[in-house]
């Protein structure tokens, strides 16, 4: 039977053999087998037809991927489901809000640390671009945006031309911690 | 064999000796935890809702504790002395006798108790937002309007405000699982926000679907009210037997005048009307269908917790304007259904309430062709709550009809039979 790597490894973590499933089925075939040549002989001394044990009704066949859920769900190697009495659901159900709050919590803080934050960088521009008094020229030095992703290129003549801005290769989003591959020390452009 | 006493381990039998002296608090040896105890519970209830009941008093001797009594001696002199019964099985009656009886909020569980303290604090914050609310208010309606900005932009702001506050006050109880579990058990005071919140969201997450479903299921939002959205919970009754929404009813059951209850969600008292309206009484002149009233009522006070209005107990002087008509259906004819609905009246106390004697004068002839539609129009009423059942005829309905003294009731409907498509011949030449 051939199962998806999901389910496979899943049982494997359980120790289901995954064999299993065919078993029954051979086992109706075989049995099938055995009843057919009963069915042609009848009793010499009866008129009546002898009533013979009901097939079960299959029906349309199922689908293979319910088969192997309810296998999978009612093998005895399937732990039980996870079932609590009414006091034990109660305590896990607070633990679950405390921990839902404090995460709640948690991310408000963040929240209004980022709006404290932009606040201020707001109110300093502000106090660049009219409390200085000269106009705004250092503010409009301060937010130009000319050239930032311009960087440095050695010209054909062997002097650096370009506008001097940052390339934007360095530019990285600004994270809590460092990148999981460090910094990349072997990287040159182009 | 049995062990003897002294055997048990000494915490075990300090626990023991808690239960034996009885089931009072337990010393301060036996808390686990560093966190206060649910006495400020009572105390924040009163400052949220004024009207707290009163806790239940203790029972006079834990011998004789409902609860406890496991051997059929005391359960005879409990029933003797107090008149009450056991509860619950001897067994687990004898089983919450030896347990050691430690509070749900003081089971000394560690990460539980931490949880529980969080969920304090947190409530502590919820209760000083509620008093600055509280307080904000009534600075904004001490206020004279022309500080406010207009009418329109103080009462806004007022509106605003109260909403955040009924906001704030069920989150201050949400994650109490005490409240949780009376909630769950059908204890709820309906008085207390918290528990309306609880029960209007478990309406919403599935009766609410089957009525609305119902409802335009069986048209009858077109056919007897253009739109309806309801808030309140209204379920019927026949008797004992509870009616589902859009169930066919037999006549002989739904002879007696009904039984409603009607749980609305928000505090305060209202008055509301109650029109149960047939809309499919077939019309043989126009051929077609026309509606008839089998019951209409003004003036019924409904709040969160007076609930039920039983059509029979209503009185005829100041409630009904027009009495219970069994529903019936002529044989041959579809099904008919019958729309109940509960309209509030606007405006507060006194204001709200309708001249019922005028009422009775004027509708007393128009029982037939009545429309529940135009009736709300006409009176100004918001419709609040609907449920829905149908009828046809069966068996009983003729005695139902006789009982009920009502005439031209024996007529047959038969279906037209649809007229037929024209012949249309073939030409010959195809069948030679």
């Amino acid at each position: 039977m051939k199962l998806s790597p999901a389910l496979q490894s899943l049982a494997t973590a359980l120790r289901i053999p995954i064999h299993a499933p065919s078993k029954p089925i051979s086992c109706l075939a075989t049995c099938t087998g055995h009843y057919q040549p009963s069915q042609t002989k009848t009793s010499p001394f009866s008129t009546t037809t002898p009533t013979q044990a009901r097939k079960a009704d299959k029906g349309p066949a199922k689908d293979r991927r319910i088969k192997l859920i309810r296998y999978f769900l009612h093998h005895p190697r399937t732990p039980r489901p996870l079932r609590f009495s009414r006091n034990r659901t109660l305590r896990h159900w607070t633990i679950h809000r405390a921990a839902q709050l404090l995460l709640h919590n948690e991310r408000a803080q963040r929240e209004l640390e980022l709006e404290r934050q932009y606040n201020a960088m707001r109110a300093a521009m502000e106090e660049l671009r009219l409390g200085v008094g000269d106009g705004g020229r250092l503010y409009r030095q301060a937010v130009s945006r000319k050239g930032i992703y311009g960087g440095l290129k050695v010209g054909q003549s062997g002097g650096l031309a370009g506008n001097g801005g940052i390339p934007a290769e360095y530019a990285r989003a600004q994270t809590e911690g460092p990148p999981r591959a460090g910094w990349d020390h072997g990287w040159t452009r182009g | 064999m049995a062990l003897p006493t002294y055997t048990i381990r000494p915490a075990l039998r300090c626990l023991r000796k808690a239960y034996y002296l009885g089931p009072g608090p337990l010393s301060s040896s036996h808390r686990f935890t560093t966190t206060a105890l649910r006495q400020d519970e009572a105390i924040a209830e009163s400052t949220i809702d004024a009207s707290t009941p009163a806790p239940p008093p203790a029972p006079p001797s834990q011998y004789l504790d409902p609860e406890m009594v496991s051997t059929p001696r005391q359960e005879r002199k409990l029933f003797k002395t107090l008149g009450l019964q056991p509860i619950g099985s001897r067994r687990r009656r004898a089983a919450l006798k030896g347990s050691d009886n430690v509070p749900f909020e003081q089971m000394p569980y560690q990460c539980f108790q931490e949880a529980r303290k969080v969920l304090q604090e947190d409530r502590e914050i919820k209760l000083g937002q509620i008093a600055e609310m509280r307080r904000r208010i009534a600075r904004w309606q001490n206020t004279p309007t022309a500080e406010c900005g207009g009418e329109v932009a103080k009462k806004g702001k007022l509106l605003r405000m109260h909403r955040h506050l009924e906001e704030l006050k069920v989150l201050a109880d949400i994650n109490d699982p005490m409240i949780k579990k009376r909630f769950e058990d059908g204890m709820g005071d309906m008085n207390r926000p918290i528990y309306r919140y609880l029960a209007d969201k478990k309406w919403r997450a599935y009766k609410r679907r089957i009525l609305m479903q119902r409802i335009s299921q069986m048209y009858v939002v077109p056919d007897m009210f253009q739109h309806l959205d309801p808030t309140a919970e209204v379920s019927l009754a026949f008797g004992r037997r509870n009616i589902q929404p859009g169930e066919f009813v037999d006549s002989r059951i739904s002879e007696k005048p009904a039984r409603l209850k009607i749980q609305p969600f928000d505090k305060g008292e209202r008055l509301v009307t109650v029109a149960v309206m047939d809309a499919d009484v077939p019309d043989e002149e126009r051929d077609a269908f026309t509606s008839r009233c089998h019951f209409l009522a003004v003036n019924i006070p409904v709040s969160p917790t007076s609930t039920s209005v039983p059509f029979s107990k209503l009185s005829k002087e100041s409630h009904i304007v027009l009495p219970w008509l069994p529903p019936y259906a002529q044989k041959g004819a579809p099904y008919h259904r019958l729309g109940v609905f509960v309209l509030q009246q606007p405006g507060e106390g006194d204001q709200a309430k309708m001249d019922v004697v005028g009422l009775q004068e004027s509708m007393a002839r128009k029982r037939d062709r009545f429309r529940v539609r135009g009736f709300a129009q006409n009176h100004a009423l918001h419709p609040i709550g609907v449920h829905l059942f149908r009828s046809k005829w069966d068996e009983g309905t003729d005695a139902v009809v006789t009982r009920a003294g009502i005439e031209g009731f024996n007529i047959e409907y038969a279906r037209k039979k649809p007229e037929k498509l024209p012949y249309k011949k073939k030409d010959g030449e195809r069948y030679r």
